[in-house]
């Protein structure tokens, strides 16, 4: 009898345990995020695991430069996380591979519904929409607003010829010779280099790539003409090298085209004298309809996530504002940053208390001026390759017909490898 | 079975074991795994697709980066050992002539044991165009400043003199070691026949310490080849250097692989770069093998 009951007892108690591990389910969330940043997310996290008993979300965070690496090595290793938030131009390769899950309709029809539509170019490879628009990227001419008053200048240049000038009148040399305060910067990574360039070319009215991904406008007489007239700055002396976009903070750069995500960090160097220092205005350009480029992150899943549905679940509940007129999960996250995501219910409230800064980003995005960044093929390395030759543009040694030309052979040959 | 592991016979391999294990898991295994990727198309993400010879084909015919990197990596290579290696030498011979060779020694050796990413930043203040300490130096001259860090022809020569100031306190640690092996009774019985210093040093200490000099120039030599540690964190954010004026193969090498996720043609140049390596410390050892007492 004794034994009977043991057995009973073990067995209800097996039969529960196994009712708990089948309720039991895990989400992983990998992001590149911060603590610091990512604390908005977290606390929605928590509410949601209250919301849905058995359901734990769990954060990995990866430095930025590594993340695609650990993507590779968590797949290969058979330990992928279900959520990943991917910078959007390494989709083709990911989706490619199979990696990414391809949203539910009704996810689809929700993300159509709730974002920008400019916005979901960035997340859209060859007509399929991967993932969740989050943090939004949109280029501008932020510019010093004293250094322009100090030079005589109330208003930001509307054309490359005005920039040319001011930026001639900002810029300072030291008794060596070189720029203590450059009138124009640059920066030194791939994206401080092309992204600009790609801005340019949109406000010229020009895509960088053919719609279909296939082939390049880079030699257009557009291309060229931007490319040479920054070639101008260098030759000028008005910029170089050393001043860089980082030197913005110290005072020492009159003007470039830079990302909204420098926010926060602009924020922290001026502190209260912030709004009356940092200026952003639309790119200049010379001829063309106007306008800029932006690229985003997005939200997507794992194809091979055994909580597909809850993972979907999750992205929905921290992209949407709990309530009218408060922002989403992500929203608060981005807010924090300094940054934006691409829902339109979290622009709008954005919107409503933005200050200049933000306002003027805003209405690229939602004036449909701002055009995504093309999701190509190969995306990075060929970022990287026109990157060598703008250089070789910059320091003078090509001529910027024949470096653009040289970049688009060698760009070419990798597009045309793409399925 | 068990029996037969513990024979007397058997009892090497038995103890060698976890390091054949290791080194078949760790080294032979990749080393083959690559050289079948080399030939083939892997984005790591989908099935390797064989592809022959073409990844080498691309590297030595079209690819206009890969060369570059390849003299820019024996420029820096040869530029540390030709800086480095004598001055090393010298600095080594001069401190177990003075009072206090071990103060000295740990002293030199500091940089050794600093963290890279310090050293880098301190140097990226000494190098700075604008304000930096040595231009400000040289400003004091009348002297132009020139961007050591932002010229595209000076980047790599920075890279070296603060590799060959980071490396100074190992090789110089390594002749140290040398000298104390040479008989002290050689130098006296020069002195005695009235050979000065520079006889003593030219004459004595550089002949017999030719195999520590061949130690330090083939090491040295293999890990400038495949080094970009210090590029990475002096040109942080760039793709190596202004006008990738520092980008060495190794580099180029880790952004084929990671970055643009071309392992077959990341894996043609790891090989092609051993090719380099190999044939470059064949021709020293050759070159150098020869040394020491047993030579005289």
């Amino acid at each position: 009898m004794t034994a009977r009951l043991w057995g009973a007892t073990a067995a209800l108690a097996l039969a529960a345990g196994a009712g708990a591990a089948q309720e039991a389910r895990t989400i992983q969330v990998a992001t590149h995020y911060t603590d610091e940043q990512v604390a908005p997310l977290l606390a929605c996290f928590d509410a949601y695991e209250a919301e849905n008993p058995g359901v734990t979300v769990e954060h990995q965070q990866t430095a930025y430069g590594d993340f695609l690496q650990t993507i590779l090595t968590s797949r290969v290793g058979g330990t992928a996380p279900d959520i990943y938030n991917v910078y959007s131009v390494w989709v083709p390769q990911l989706a490619a591979a199979g990696t990414l899950e391809v949203p539910p309709q009704d996810m689809l029809d929700w993300i159509a519904a709730s974002y920008s539509p400019s916005t979901l170019g960035a997340a859209t490879i060859n007509g399929q929409l991967w993932g969740i628009p989050t943090e939004l990227s949109i280029y501008a001419l932020v510019y010093n607003k004293k250094l322009l008053e100090a030079a005589g200048y109330t208003a930001p240049p509307a054309t490359w010829a005005e920039l040319r000038e001011i930026a001639q009148k900002i810029t300072r040399v030291n008794d060596q010779g070189n720029i203590d305060v450059g009138g124009y910067a640059y920066g030194t990574s791939v994206a401080e280099g092309v992204h600009p360039f790609y801005s340019q070319m949109f406000a010229a009215g020009v895509a960088p790539y053919a719609e279909d991904g296939r082939s390049t406008n880079l030699t257009s007489p557009e291309a060229v003409r931007i490319l040479s007239d920054q070639a101008a700055l260098f030759a000028d002396g008005i910029t170089s090298n050393a001043i860089a976009v980082d030197n913005f903070a110290s005072g020492a750069v009159g003007m470039q085209i830079s990302a909204n995500w420098n926010k926060a960090g602009w924020q922290e160097a001026f502190g209260d004298g912030f709004a009356d220092t940092v200026g952003v205005a639309r790119i200049p350009h010379d001829a063309g309809p106007g306008g800029t480029m932006l690229y985003s992150f997005l939200w997507a899943v794992d194809s091979t996530s055994d909580v597909k549905d809850e993972a979907w679940d999750l992205l929905r509940y921290i992209n949407t504002p709990q309530a009218e007129g408060q922002l989403s999960c992500t929203g608060q996250m981005m807010a924090g940053m300094g940054s934006l995501t691409g829902n339109a219910a979290d622009l709008a409230t954005i919107t409503a208390g933005a200050d200049d800064f933000d306002r003027a980003f805003i209405e690229e995005v939602t004036s449909g001026r701002a055009v995504t960044q093309p999701n190509i093929w190969q995306a990075s390395e060929v970022d990287r390759i026109l990157r060598g030759y703008i250089d070789q543009a910059w320091s003078g040694a090509m001529p910027a017909a024949d470096a653009l030309a040289a970049a688009d052979a060698e760009i070419q040959a990798i597009l045309d490898e793409q399925p | 079975m068990l029996s037969g592991l513990l024979t007397k016979k058997a009892a090497p391999w038995v103890f060698l074991l976890p390091i054949v294990l290791f080194a078949l898991v760790f080294f032979v295994l990749p080393v083959l795994f690559a050289a079948y990727i080399s030939l083939t198309t892997w984005d790591s993400l989908s099935p390797p697709r064989w592809v022959g010879l073409r990844n080498y084909g691309f590297l030595f015919l079209t690819d206009p980066v890969f060369w570059r990197t390849v003299w820019q990596t024996l420029y820096f290579a040869t530029g540390s050992l030709v800086i480095g290696v004598p001055l090393a030498l010298v600095v080594a011979f001069a401190f177990s002539r003075s009072r206090s060779p071990g103060v000295w020694r740990t002293l030199y050796t500091l940089p050794m044991v600093t963290n890279i990413v310090a050293v880098a930043l301190i140097f990226s203040f000494v190098f700075r165009e604008t304000d930096g300490a040595l231009n400000r130096f040289l400003g004091l001259l009348g002297l132009p400043g020139p961007g050591w860090l932002t010229d595209p022809s000076l980047a790599m020569l920075s890279a070296i003199l603060v590799f060959v100031w980071m490396e100074l306190g190992r090789n110089m640690l390594l002749f140290a070691a040398g000298l104390q092996q040479i008989d002290p009774s050689y130098y006296e019985a020069a002195s005695l026949d009235g050979a000065s210093t520079w006889h003593l040093f030219r004459h004595i200490t550089v002949p017999l310490l030719r195999p520590t000099i061949l130690f330090v120039v083939v090491t040295g030599f293999i890990s400038g080849m495949s080094y970009f540690t210090l590029m990475l964190v002096l040109f942080p954010g760039t793709q190596g250097g202004p006008s990738r004026a520092a980008l060495t193969t190794g580099q180029y090498m880790y952004q084929m692989a990671f970055e643009d996720l071309r392992m077959g043609r990341a894996s043609a140049v790891a090989y092609v770069l051993f090719a380099l390596v190999l044939v470059a410390t064949l021709v020293q050892l050759r070159l150098m093998r020869r040394g020491g007492v047993e030579v005289h």
